[in-house]
């Protein structure tokens, strides 16, 4: 443990004042006693693991959780945070991960939503709102047109209209949760111009993010937290990658990441996939397909990894390829050579296919269920006869899942929602081991779990592959993704634009070809003519 | 010390509801009228025997409720479903002939007989064939054939048997088979609009309950058909087994409620079927990607839920000695309540059948004890509302969390009315 180092200013014009938070969710505790100090016009990093409780930090202080312990004062004056209601009337604005715009509303209406602009008692007046959203929106660099559905902007120009609407607001305090992890490099830059602007006007702007590249450039002071607790909180000129890193992790990197590659080439192609490609559903001018084009191949005890930005339809790929979108999708698919259908989940299961999807909680797990209810879930009816299941093997199930994958548990009926993260992503995975499966799709399996249970599954997925398994893995955490792959399909607005191989592997070089409008590998470009 | 008494207080909590029944047995015991012969009115055998009786028709509605309910949906359509059957029970017992009932009835058993025997067939040859060993995902092509030459044969078998019955009007066994097998294509159809059109069961079930009143008043071929079952000479006579008491006490229609929830308590407990029921309440998404047939689940659902609900119309065809179009009238509301009441949430995945017996026998004697006292029956509606609201914030409501809550909130107003005063007290001193 680290003590929190003492800042050096004096605690004058603090914006925001955070003190002794404490939140638990069931059984985890996921904030212990943290303090938080904000001052105006400052760019203040809030950094950590995932599950290290950043996001559930700010989210307390914009009124989005509803019980938590401490006290919170904005400009000198105690708030209790209890609907986002209370935060606004405070002046915080959080702009969130995923954007709470609504898609088929104009920019303006967005904007001025639950505010507008009326003529006479309650008639919108379009045109002043129009000019109005104009003027917030000139110094923010925006391109896009006021009176267009926000479904047809990109999502760099989506997010400006967030702040547009914060700044409507009033917003004093702007919280910023991993603004970037949908934007091209260009994009980026230009957020960050904005951000300093805004800075420079007194906005106190609170950064959420895991990219040292971007905190060590924007931010004046940086916050760490490592599970749930305050590690330290330093000044910009203090601030150094190696530094950061050390809190975040809590021990030094290569203990973690410790892992020996070996190469193979001559491999027994397990999954093959020759041209998917999925509809978009509300099509758009910018997308009408949300995968196209994409073809690769994984051998048995192959990682091979996905690369790209939100909304790259890396996900989307996992999800064709367990038969989640019958009659949008096509391409072809072979599991050992065999081509086999893919329209429902239950094809999939039969020809060897497992998915282990990001949201284990909304997907993964029968959350009021207990262990042995969700373990037995893929393979029930093989243990069944007439229908009755053998509550011995059931037993017996369980207690293998929880043996082999080292699950922590009080026993095999405990409740899988009182599990911590690590555990569920365990639990989730042992279910579809117990399918004895040859292909294995994992949707970011180490989102919001800890450190330690983050290197077991790391180790697992080592463990796996060397049993034979096919690996596909798709990580939004580029340490992750470079560490565990054997190659690295990039994808860009569904398209692939890169196969790299292990050598070839940088985090410039995956930005870049990830990128809207970055690079393109020859072989990519040229089957983009051919059609 | 503590162990112990932590240990009790986890007990009496688990088992709240059967203390619910116990004391309101108490008051019932206790408030009930005594008669000439000093004898306990409530707790006369007669009067207990009525009860169940009186709850039957109800219970067996909601066992189907609770399946519906436990997977995340609702069934609105029983009453309706519960006067059909009613309507073409009564029809078929006393009209021979081709009439719409038998024009109805017959058709759609064959169906129900074939899919039946072709979906169940493969499953148990598999089963036998393999022992012990395990079953397989999928039947064989030859076997499925098999499954569907001998459902087409059973459907013949069941066309001719029942075209057999029309000369004489059907019997008591006609009705049991043929009436539920209605309600088991539209339970079904019900849950083909849920699933395939993808539309909430509230309103899918809302226009089906509509619907089949419709149907079920055509069916007799004016609105308020009464169809007398046992008047004149034209009755089934054997028909009137479905209202004796056995051994002098049990009713019969009490026997077919025990013997639902028996049945299909046991098939939620141990079956993959149950097992299903609950995953796809407690997190659809995951069970549909853990490679489940969603879809094919909450069909059979709907349709068992349709088929109770018409065999609960047959009993009241035998009870009331008539088939009534709105033999069902607000049926589905008191069979949801009953639900409720056992503590089965709403939003599925956590219930159980034996809750739903404890909740049938709370409202049923909850009814009886004021019928007893000779309460009104608006005052008795008022009564029983309160009851469902009370019998659900204990089990749902936390009432721990929520007087938490409602605790935080008075000192928020404190503490804050406190700082209010202190940064008042501030800005005074700083001029």
């Amino acid at each position: 443990m680290v003590a929190p180092t003492e800042l050096t200013e004096a605690p004058n014009h603090l914006a925001l004042q955070m003190r002794g938070i404490s939140k638990t969710f069931g059984p985890t505790t996921v904030l212990r006693k943290v303090d938080f100090d904000l001052r105006a016009g400052e760019i203040h990093a809030l950094m950590g693991e995932n599950g290290a409780g950043k996001s559930t930090l700010m989210k307390i202080a914009a009124g989005l959780i509803d019980q938590y312990d401490g006290e919170i004062y904005v400009g000198g004056k105690h708030h209790r945070m209890v609907s986002p209601r209370d935060a606004t009337r405070a002046g915080i604005a959080m702009i969130q991960q995923e954007l709470s715009l609504v898609p088929e509303l104009a920019v303006d209406e967005n904007i001025f939503l639950g505010q507008e602009k009326v003529r006479s008692l309650f008639i919108v007046d379009r045109e002043q709102q129009v000019r109005a959203a104009r003027e917030v929106l000139r110094p923010l660099d925006f391109h896009g047109r006021i009176d267009q559905p926000i479904a047809k902007l990109r999502v760099g120009e989506q997010q400006l209209v967030e702040i547009a609407k914060a700044l409507v607001a009033k917003a004093r305090i702007l919280i910023m949760d991993e603004p970037t992890s949908a934007l091209s490099i260009n994009e980026t830059e230009r957020l960050f111009q904005v951000i300093r602007t805004l800075a420079k006007e007194g906005v106190a702007i609170v950064y959420i993010s895991h990219r040292m590249e971007e905190v060590v450039a924007l931010a004046d002071t940086v916050t760490v937290l490592r599970d749930g607790q305050l590690i330290g909180r330093m000044s910009q000129e203090k601030a150094n990658r190696r530094e950061i890193i050390r809190m975040m992790v809590g021990r030094e990197l290569q203990d973690v990441f410790a892992s020996g590659k070996s190469e193979t080439s001559t491999r027994k192609q397990v999954l093959e996939v020759q041209n998917l490609r999925l509809e978009n559903p509300a099509p758009t001018v910018a997308r009408s397909m949300l995968v196209q084009n994409v073809s690769f191949s994984v051998g048995a005890g192959e990682v091979f990894g996905l690369a790209g930005l939100l909304g790259a339809g890396r996900t989307e790929t996992l999800e064709v390829l367990f038969g989640l979108h019958p009659g949008t999708s096509g391409g072809e698919v072979r599991v050992e050579g065999r081509k086999i259908r893919l329209l429902t989940p239950v094809d999939a299961k039969a020809a060897g296919i497992a998915l282990v999807t990001e949201d284990r909680k909304r997907d993964g797990l029968v959350l009021g269920a207990g262990i042995d209810r969700n373990a037995e879930l893929a393979v029930l009816r093989t243990i069944a006869t007439f229908g009755l299941v053998s509550p011995n093997e059931e037993l017996e199930l369980a207690d293998r899942t929880i043996r082999n994958l080292g699950i922590q548990a009080s026993g095999p009926r405990q409740l899988a929602g009182t599990l911590s993260g690590g555990n569920q992503q365990k639990l989730v995975i042992g279910k579809w081991l117990l399918t004895k499966p040859r292909v294995l799709l994992l949707d970011e399996p180490t989102r919001g779990i800890d450190v330690g249970a983050k290197a077991e599954i790391y180790r697992l997925i080592g463990t796996l592959a060397e049993q034979g398994l096919a690996i596909v893995l798709v990580s939004s955490e580029l340490p992750e993704l470079t560490l565990l792959s054997d190659r690295i399909l990039v994808l860009c607005e569904g398209r692939p634009t890169a196969l790299l191989s292990r050598d070839q592997f940088s985090h410039e070089t995956i930005l870049e070809y990830a990128s809207p409008g970055g690079s393109v590998q020859p072989a990519f470009s040229e089957m983009e003519v051919a059609r | 010390m503590k162990r112990v008494l932590t240990s009790t207080r986890n007990f009496l909590l688990q088992t709240k509801l059967f203390w619910g029944l116990a004391v309101l047995y108490l008051v019932g015991v206790f408030s009930s009228p005594i008669n000439r012969k000093g004898i306990n009115i409530f707790l006369s055998p007669g009067n207990q025997s009525d009860v169940l009786r009186q709850v039957s028709n109800n219970g067996i509605i909601a066992v189907g409720m609770t399946l519906v309910i436990l997977t995340g949906g609702i069934d609105l359509s029983v009453g309706s479903m519960m006067a059909l059957g009613s309507v073409v029970c009564a029809m078929l017992l006393t009209q021979q002939g081709w009439t719409n009932a038998s024009f109805l009835a017959i058709p759609v058993l064959a169906l129900v007989t074939f899919f039946l025997s072709a979906y169940l067939v493969p499953l148990i040859a598999i089963n036998a064939v393999r022992g012990s060993a395990r079953p397989m995902e999928k039947a064989n092509p030859s076997v499925r054939w098999c499954g569907i030459i001998f459902g087409a044969i059973l459907a013949i078998l069941s066309v001719w048997w029942t075209v057999g019955q029309l000369g004489t009007k059907f019997g008591v066994l006609g009705v049991l088979v043929a009436v539920p097998a209605v309600g088991l294509v539209f339970g079904a159809l019900n849950g083909l609009f849920i699933t395939k059109g993808k539309m909430q069961p509230f309103i899918v079930t809302l226009a089906m309950m509509v619907a089949i009143l419709g149907i079920a008043r055509l069916l007799g071929g004016s609105n308020m058909a009464v169809h007398p079952v046992y008047t004149g000479t034209n009755a089934t006579e054997n028909f009137d087994i479905l209202r004796a008491l056995v051994f002098q006490i049990i009713p019969v229609p009490g026997i077919f409620f025990i013997f639902a929830v028996l049945v299909f308590g046991f098939v939620l407990k141990v079956s993959t079927f149950g097992r299903y029921i609950y995953a796809i309440g407690g997190n659809e998404q995951a069970a549909r990607l853990a490679g489940i047939r969603v879809d094919q689940l909450k069909i059979a659902v709907y349709a068992i839920s349709g088929m109770l609900a018409c065999t609960a119309g047959v009993l009241y065809t035998a009870q009331y000695r008539q088939g009534k179009p709105d033999a069902g009238a607000g049926a589905e509301l008191d069979a949801i309540a009953a639900v409720v009441i056992g503590g089965t949430n709403l939003m599925g995945g956590r219930g159980s059948m034996i809750g739903t017996l404890v909740g049938v026998l709370i409202f049923g004697f909850l009814g009886n004890i004021l019928q007893l006292r000779n309460i009104d029956s608006n005052t008795q509606l008022v009564l029983k509302g309160g009851i469902i609201l009370a019998a659900v914030l204990l089990q749902e409501g936390q009432l721990g969390v929520r007087w938490k809550q409602i605790r935080s909130y008075f000192k928020v107003i404190d503490s804050g009315q406190e700082a209010g005063a202190k940064s008042r007290q501030v800005e005074e001193a700083s001029k």
